[in-house]
C-alpha cells in the first residue's frame, strides 16, 4: 500500500465534507460534515505518521487530540442546536435569519 | 530519565502566568459551587480581575528576567513577542471582566460561569500566543474557539444569541477543520515534524526550496488564520456574531481573540513558512486590501452600533495586517503597538455601547441622538474612542496609524499605505456619524430611548467596575498617543528581543508587496539618489 | 514662548470644560479673558520679534516621539508672525462676536479655543508631522461648531467640510512621508528635510500631492465646493475664523512646504498655478455675481481673493511674496469684516436674501452704521485705494505682472468683478426704500458693532500705513523669494516706479531698496555657509555685470534653495 492512496482517500473525504457543509440545510448534517472534515485530517495524520514518522508517532498523538477536541466541539455544537431548537422549534439553517448577512 | 530531570527539562516556569489564570478559573468555579450563586456573583469578577492582573505581573517579571523561553520540549515558546501578546490577551480579558458584571447580572444569567468560560478563552488565547508546536497550536486554538462559541450563545433564551452562536460554531469549526487539514499537510511535508522551528528545515530538506504541496498547505492554514482575525473574505461570521452575542463577549472577541489570532499568524507564518514568504505576503496583501476596503465601505451602511463596530474591526484588522505583511522590525513593532492601542479604544467603545444598552436596551445608532444632554461622560468617552478609531489626532489611534503607515511606507508598501490612508478618511465618516448623533442633535431631536433615559446611578451592583473600565479606556485612549514613547519602546523591544523575528529583517522587505508596488524601494531609491 | 500660544487656549478650554456649575454663566467672560491673554501674549511676542532676522525666532525644541521622527519643534518667522497676529485677533473677535445667549455655551467656547490653539500650533510647527497633527486637530472642533450651531443644512455642510479636509490631510501626509523617506535620516524636522537636494522629478512627484492637498484647503477651483456650503451654514464667528485664518493654513502650507521645500519644482509648476489662480479668481467672481445669498457672495469672493494669493505665490519673487503676505492679511481682515456684517444683518432681519432686503442704510429705522461699514468693506475688497485691499492687490499684481502678464491681466478682471458683485449687493440690500416689513429692527448693541469697527479701523489704517503689516515679513521674504535674473531686472526697474506710485508706502520703498541691494544673496542661502563661499562673495556678485549673474543662475539646485 502506498502513502498516496491514503492521502487520496483523505482528500476525497475532505471534499465530501466540504460539499456537505455547503449544501446541507439541517444543522445536524452540517455538524456531521464537519466531523467528516476532521476525520479526513485524522486519516492524513495517521498515514503520514505511519509512513514518515514511525518512531515519533507524533501524528498518531495528534490524531488522538483531534478526536477528543472534535468530541468537545460536537458536544458544544449539539448543545447549541438543542438550545436553538427549544427557542425556534427548527434546526433548518434557512430559518435562521434573525441576523441578516 | 527521572522525574526531577524531566521537570527541569519541561521548564514549566514559563507558563506561570497561564498557571495563575488556570488557578483563578478553578477558584471561581469551585468557589461558586461552595458559596452559592448569590454571593459568588458578587466576588467572582474581582477574583477574576485579580488573577489576570497577577498573571500580567508574572508576565512582567518574565519580561525583565530573561531565562530560557522554550518550555515543554519546544511546545511552548515564552519569548518577548509571546509575552506581549499574552499580556494583550490577559489585559483585554481583565477590562472585559470589568465591563461584564452588570451586563450579565441584568440579563439574568449566571455570572460566575460566564467568568469561568471567559477565563478559559483567555487561557486558550494566551497559550496560542506562545504555542510553538502544531498540536499545541491546535489545542489552544480550539480552547479559545470552543469557549468563544459558548460565550456567544450564553444568553440561551435569546434566539439571536442562539443563532449567532450556531453560525459562529459551524463556520468556526469548518475553518478550523480546514486549518487542520493544512497543518496535517505540513506535518507530512516536513516528514513528521510538529515543532515549528524544525518544520522549515525539514521541509526544505525534503522538498527543496519550493513545492506545490507547501503552497497548498499554506492556503489552508491562511484560511484558518484569516477566520480568526476576521479578514475579508473570511469575515462573514463577524457582523452576525457581533450583533447577536452579548456585548461583553463581542468586546473580548474583537480584541483578545483577534490579538491571539495575530500572534498565531506571526509565529506560524514567519517560522514555518519562510520559504514561501513571497506567496503568503501576497495573499495577505490581498486580504488586507479587501479588509480595509470592504470593512470600511460596508460599515458606512450599518444602522446597528454593534454591526458597525464589527465592520470597523474588520477594517482595523486590515490595517494591522500591513505591519505583518511588510515584515520589518518596524512593521512588527507598529503592529504590536497598534494592537495595544486598539485594545483600549475598542474596549472603551464597547464599554460605552454596553452602558448605553444597559440603560436603554437598544444599540441602534439613531437611538443615540441627543445623548449629550443626558449623559455627558458616556458621550465624551464614546466620542473619544470612536474618533481615536478613526485616527483623529491627538488621540492614540492617530499615532498608532501613523506608526503603522510610516513603517509600511519605509519598506515600500506604497499601495497598501495609500489605501490605508484613503480608507481611514472613509472610516472617519461613519465614526463621526455616531458622534454627530450624540453631540449635535438638539434636545427636540432626541430619540425616544434617550428621552426615557434613566437616572445615572453608579451605585447599582456591577456599575462601579464598568465605570472604572470606562475611565481607564478613556484615559489610555487620550494619552497613550501623546505619551507613546514607553509603549512603543515596549513594542520595539518585544520584536528586537524575539529571536524568531530577527531573521525577518534580513529577508528582503516588501517582497510580497513588490508584486503590487513597482518600482520597489531599492529601485526607487536609486532613481531618487541620482 | 510660542508654546503659550497653543497651550493657553487649549488648557483654557479644559478649564472651561471642568468649570463648576456656579461659574457656567460666566463662560463667555472666561473665554474672552483667555482669548485676551493670548492676544496680549501675541502682541508681546510681536514686540520682541526681531524683524531683521530672516530665520526662525523664539525656537523651542523638545524631543517627543523619536521612533517616528516627531519632535516638538516650534519657531516663528516673518511668514508666520502676521498670521499668528491675525489668528489671535480673529479668535478674540470671534469669541466676542458670539451670541451671548448661545445654546450650550460651554461646549461652544471650548471648541473655539481649541480651534484657535490648533491653528496657532500649525502656524508655528517646524516639524512636518507636528504641522500635520495640528492641521488635523483643527478639523473636529470646526466640524462640531458648524454641525451644532450652523444653519438649516449644517449636517451636510459640516460633513462635506470634514471629508474634504480629511482628504487634503491624506495627500499632505503622503507627500510628507515621501519626503521623509527620501531623506535617509527618516526625520520629519523641517530644516533637516529642507537641506536635502532632490532631483526635479522627485520634487514634482512630491509637490503635486502637496499642492492638491493644500489646494483643497485654500480652496482652489475645482476643489472649492465645500467652502460656500461651510460658510453659508456656519455661524458667523466660525465663518470669520474659517475665512480669516483657516483658509490661510492652505496658502501658508503652500508657501512653507511647497515653495520652501521644492523650489525648482515650484518654478516648473508656477505657470500652472497661475492658471489655477486665474480659474479660481474668475470662477469665484462670476459665481459670486450669480448668488442671491449675501453670505454666499462673500464666500465666493473668498474663493476669488484666495486666487490672488496663489497667483502671487506662483511667481515667488520677493515682491510677489510680499504680495501674498499682504493679501493674506488683507483677505483675513476684509472677509472677517464682511462675514461679521452679514452676520449682524442676518441676526437683525432674519434673512440674507438680497432680493428681499432693501434700504437698510436708512438712518432712522435701518442699520446705518452696519451699512456704512459694509460699504467700506466692499470698497476694501474691491481694491479702492486707501484701504488694505488695494495695497495687497497692487503688490500682488506688480509682482506677478512681469512673470505672468496674461494671467495677471485676467485676475485683474476679477478685481473689477469684485466691484460688480459688491455693488449689486450694496445696491440691493442697503440702498433704496426700507420696506415696512424690515422696519423696526431689533436694536444694534455694542456687541454687534465693536468687532466690525475694530476690523474696519485696521483695514483703513493698514491701507494708509502698509508698512505696519509688512515689516514683519520683509526680511524673511527677501530670503525666501527666488528670482530668475531676467525677471529681476524687470522687477527692479518697475519697482522704482512702484515706489513713486504708492508714494507714502514706506515698506514698498524699503522693499525696492532691498531688491536693489540684495538681488542674489536671496537666491543663494545666506544662512548656510556650506553652500556659499561667504557673505561678501555673495554680495560682491550683485555688483558684477549682468552676464555673470546669468551664469550664476545656473548654479546647482542646492544653491537655489530659499531659506525660510
Amino acid at each position: 500500500m502506498q502513502l498516496e492512496y491514503f492521502l487520496l482517500v483523505a482528500a476525497a473525504l475532505f471534499c465530501i465534507g466540504i460539499y456537505g457543509l455547503v449544501t446541507s440545510r439541517n444543522a445536524i448534517r452540517v455538524l456531521m460534515s464537519i466531523e467528516l472534515l476532521l476525520n479526513s485530517v485524522n486519516l492524513n495524520l495517521m498515514a503520514f505518521s505511519n509512513y514518515l514518522d514511525p518512531q515519533g508517532i507524533r501524528g498518531q498523538v495528534f490524531a488522538v487530540f483531534v478526536i477528543s477536541i472534535a468530541a468537545a466541539e460536537a458536544a458544544v455544537g449539539l448543545a447549541i442546536v438543542l438550545a436553538i431548537y427549544r427557542n425556534r422549534d427548527t434546526v433548518d439553517m434557512e430559518q435562521f435569519n434573525l441576523l441578516k448577512w | 530519565m527521572d522525574f526531577a530531570n524531566l521537570a527541569a527539562q519541561l521548564n514549566t516556569g514559563v507558563i506561570l502566568p497561564e498557571g495563575i489564570v488556570l488557578v483563578t478559573l478553578m477558584v471561581v468555579l469551585v468557589g461558586d459551587l461552595i458559596t452559592g450563586r448569590a454571593s459568588s456573583s458578587r466576588w467572582s469578577p474581582y477574583v477574576g480581575i485579580a488573577g489576570l492582573l497577577a498573571a500580567i505581573v508574572a508576565l512582567y517579571f518574565q519580561w525583565t528576567t530573561t531565562t530560557n523561553p522554550i518550555s515543554f520540549l519546544g511546545a511552548f515558546n515564552g519569548d518577548a513577542l509571546s509575552i506581549v501578546f499574552r499580556g494583550i490577551v490577559a489585559l483585554s480579558c481583565a477590562i472585559t471582566l470589568l465591563i461584564t458584571a452588570r451586563y450579565v447580572e441584568q440579563s439574568g444569567t449566571a455570572l460566575p460561569e460566564f467568568i469561568v468560560i471567559l477565563l478559559t478563552a483567555t487561557l486558550g488565547g494566551m497559550f496560542l500566543s506562545g504555542a510553538n508546536e502544531l498540536v499545541m497550536i491546535f489545542v489552544s486554538l480550539e480552547t479559545l474557539s470552543i469557549s468563544s462559541y459558548l460565550l456567544t450563545g450564553y444568553m440561551k433564551r435569546d434566539p439571536r444569541s442562539n443563532e449567532a452562536s450556531l453560525k459562529y460554531l459551524l463556520i468556526g469549526a469548518a475553518s478550523s477543520a480546514i486549518f487542520l487539514y493544512g497543518v496535517s499537510l505540513v506535518y507530512g511535508l516536513s516528514g513528521g515534524e510538529t515543532r515549528l522551528s524544525a518544520i522549515t528545515t525539514s521541509i526544505v530538506a525534503n522538498n527543496g526550496e519550493q513545492s506545490l504541496g507547501v503552497v497548498v498547505a499554506l492556503v489552508f492554514v491562511i484560511a484558518g488564520i484569516a477566520f480568526k482575525i476576521a479578514a475579508v473574505p473570511f469575515h462573514q461570521w463577524t457582523p452576525d456574531v457581533y450583533e447577536g452575542s452579548p456585548t461583553p463577549v463581542v468586546a473580548f472577541l474583537s480584541v483578545g481573540s483577534k490579538a491571539a489570532g495575530f500572534a498565531l499568524a506571526v509565529r506560524l507564518l514567519v517560522s514555518a513558512f519562510p520559504m514561501v514568504s513571497e506567496q503568503w505576503r501576497f495573499v495577505l496583501t490581498a486580504l488586507a486590501i479587501l479588509s480595509m476596503v470592504l470593512g470600511n465601505v460596508v460599515a458606512l451602511a450599518q444602522t446597528s452600533m454593534k454591526r458597525m463596530l464589527a465592520y470597523s474591526s474588520i477594517a482595523q484588522a486590515g490595517f494591522v495586517m500591513i505591519g505583518l505583511i511588510i515584515g520589518t522590525d518596524a512593521g512588527y513593532a507598529s503592529m504590536v503597538f497598534y494592537l495595544l492601542v486598539y485594545l483600549f479604544m475598542n474596549l472603551g467603545g464597547f464599554a460605552c455601547v454596553i452602558l448605553f444598552t444597559l440603560r436603554t436596551g437598544t444599540d441602534e445608532i439613531t437611538e443615540y441622538s441627543g445623548l449629550y444632554q443626558k449623559d455627558p461622560l458616556l458621550t465624551l468617552c464614546l466620542s473619544i474612542c470612536l474618533l481615536s478609531l478613526g485616527g483623529i489626532p491627538p488621540l492614540a489611534g492617530f499615532f498608532a496609524k501613523i506608526y503603522l503607515f510610516w513603517a509600511g511606507w519605509q519598506s515600500g508598501a506604497y499601495t497598501l499605505v495609500l489605501l490605508g490612508l484613503v480608507t481611514s478618511v472613509i472610516s472617519i465618516y461613519y465614526y463621526i456619524r455616531v458622534v454627530k448623533m450624540m453631540v449635535v442633535k438638539e434636545p427636540e431631536e432626541m430619540s425616544d430611548a434617550v428621552k426615557n433615559y434613566p437616572e445615572i446611578d453608579w451605585k447599582l451592583p456591577g456599575m462601579r467596575p464598568l465605570q472604572v473600565g470606562l475611565v481607564v479606556c478613556l484615559v489610555a485612549t487620550s494619552l497613550a498617543g501623546i505619551l507613546s514613547n514607553p509603549l512603543f519602546t515596549l513594542a520595539n523591544n518585544s520584536v528586537l528581543r524575539t529571536p524568531l523575528l530577527t531573521p525577518a529583517t534580513i529577508a528582503p522587505p516588501a517582497s510580497g508587496t513588490a508584486l503590487l508596488d513597482q518600482p520597489s524601494i531599492h529601485s526607487s531609491n536609486s532613481t531618487l539618489g541620482g | 514662548m510660542l508654546s503659550a500660544l497653543i497651550w493657553v487656549p487649549v488648557l483654557g478650554a479644559v478649564f472651561i470644560a471642568l468649570l463648576p456649575e456656579s461659574l457656567v454663566a460666566r463662560t463667555r467672560q472666561i473665554a474672552l479673558a483667555i482669548a485676551s491673554a493670548v492676544g496680549i501674549w501675541t502682541i508681546i511676542l510681536a514686540s520682541q520679534f526681531d524683524v531683521g532676522i530672516p530665520g526662525l525666532q523664539f525656537q523651542e525644541s523638545l524631543p517627543w516621539i523619536e521612533s517616528l521622527g516627531l519632535t516638538y519643534q516650534l519657531g516663528i518667522d516673518g511668514l508666520s508672525m502676521p498670521l499668528i497676529l491675525i489668528n489671535s485677533l480673529l479668535v478674540w473677535i470671534a469669541i466676542y462676536a458670539s451670541d451671548p445667549n448661545i445654546n450650550r455655551p460651554r461646549l461652544y467656547y471650548v471648541l473655539m479655543l481649541v480651534l484657535g490653539g490648533a491653528v496657532a500650533g500649525a502656524f508655528v510647527a517646524q516639524n512636518l508631522l507636528l504641522f500635520f497633527l495640528f492641521y488635523e486637530v483643527e478639523l473636529i472642533p470646526l466640524y462640531l461648531v458648524i454641525a451644532i450651531w450652523g444653519g438649516a443644512r449644517r449636517g451636510y455642510a459640516a460633513t462635506k467640510f470634514l471629508i474634504y479636509t480629511a482628504a487634503s490631510g491624506v495627500l499632505i501626509l503622503a507627500a510628507f512621508f515621501g519626503l521623509a523617506i527620501i531623506s535617509e535620516t527618516n526625520s520629519f524636522d523641517y530644516d533637516v528635510v529642507q537641506s536635502q537636494v532632490l532631483p526635479l522629478t522627485t520634487q514634482l512627484l512630491l509637490l503635486i500631492p502637496l499642492v492638491v492637498g493644500f489646494g483643497i484647503k485654500i480652496p482652489v477651483v475645482p476643489f472649492h465646493t465645500w467652502l460656500p456650503d461651510a460658510h453659508v451654514e456656519a455661524p458667523t464667528p466660525a465663518s470669520v475664523l474659517l475665512a480669516g485664518v483657516l483658509l490661510k493654513l492652505g496658502t501658508y502650507g503652500l508657501l512653507r512646504f511647497g515653495l520652501g521645500l521644492f523650489p525648482e519644482a515650484w518654478t516648473e509648476i508656477a505657470p500652472w498655478l497661475a492658471w489655477i489662480a486665474v480659474l479660481s479668481v474668475l470662477y469665484g467672481s462670476f459665481a459670486a455675481i450669480a448668488q442671491t445669498d449675501m453670505k454666499k457672495i462673500v464666500a465666493y469672493s473668498s474663493v476669488g481673493h484666495m486666487g490672488y494669493i496663489i497667483l502671487a505665490s506662483a511667481v515667488a519673487t520677493p515682491l510677489s511674496l510680499t504680495g501674498t503676505v499682504a493679501q493674506m492679511i488683507s483677505h483675513g481682515l476684509i472677509s472677517a469684516l464682511l462675514f461679521l456684517l452679514v452676520g449682524v444683518v442676518y441676526s437683525k432681519t432674519g434673512t440674507r436674501d438680497i432680493n428681499v432686503l432693501r434700504g437698510l442704510l436708512n438712518p432712522e429705522r435701518g442699520l446705518p452704521l452696519i451699512g456704512s461699514l459694509m460699504v467700506v468693506g466692499a470698497m476694501a475688497s474691491a481694491g479702492i485705494p486707501g484701504m488694505v485691499g488695494f495695497v495687497a492687490e497692487f503688490i500682488v499684481y506688480r509682482g506677478s505682472l512681469p512673470a505672468f502678464p496674461l494671467q495677471t491681466l485676467l485676475c485683474m478682471v476679477g478685481t473689477g468683478l469684485t466691484a460688480v458683485y459688491f455693488l449689486i449687493l450694496i445696491n440691493r440690500v442697503f440702498f433704496g426704500r426700507l420696506p415696512e416689513s424690515l422696519a423696526n429692527l431689533p436694536r444694534i448693541r455694542w456687541q454687534d458693532r465693536l468687532p466690525s469697527i475694530i476690523v474696519t479701523v485696521l483695514v483703513i489704517v493698514l491701507g494708509i500705513q502698509p508698512s505696519w503689516m509688512l515689516r514683519w515679513s520683509n526680511v524673511t521674504i527677501q530670503a525666501m523669494g527666488m528670482e530668475e535674473v531676467n525677471r529681476l531686472v524687470q522687477v527692479e526697474s518697475e519697482s522704482t516706479r512702484l515706489a513713486e506710485t504708492v508714494g507714502d508706502s514706506e515698506s514698498v520703498r524699503r522693499l525696492v531698496e532691498s531688491t536693489e541691494t540684495v538681488p542674489l544673496t536671496s537666491m543663494t542661502n545666506p544662512n548656510s555657509i556650506a553652500f556659499t563661499p561667504g557673505k561678501e562673495a555673495a554680495s560682491d556678485k550683485s555688483t558684477e555685470p549682468l552676464g555673470d549673474r546669468l551664469i550664476d543662475n545656473s548654479l546647482p539646485h542646492s544653491k537655489l534653495k530659499p531659506n525660510i
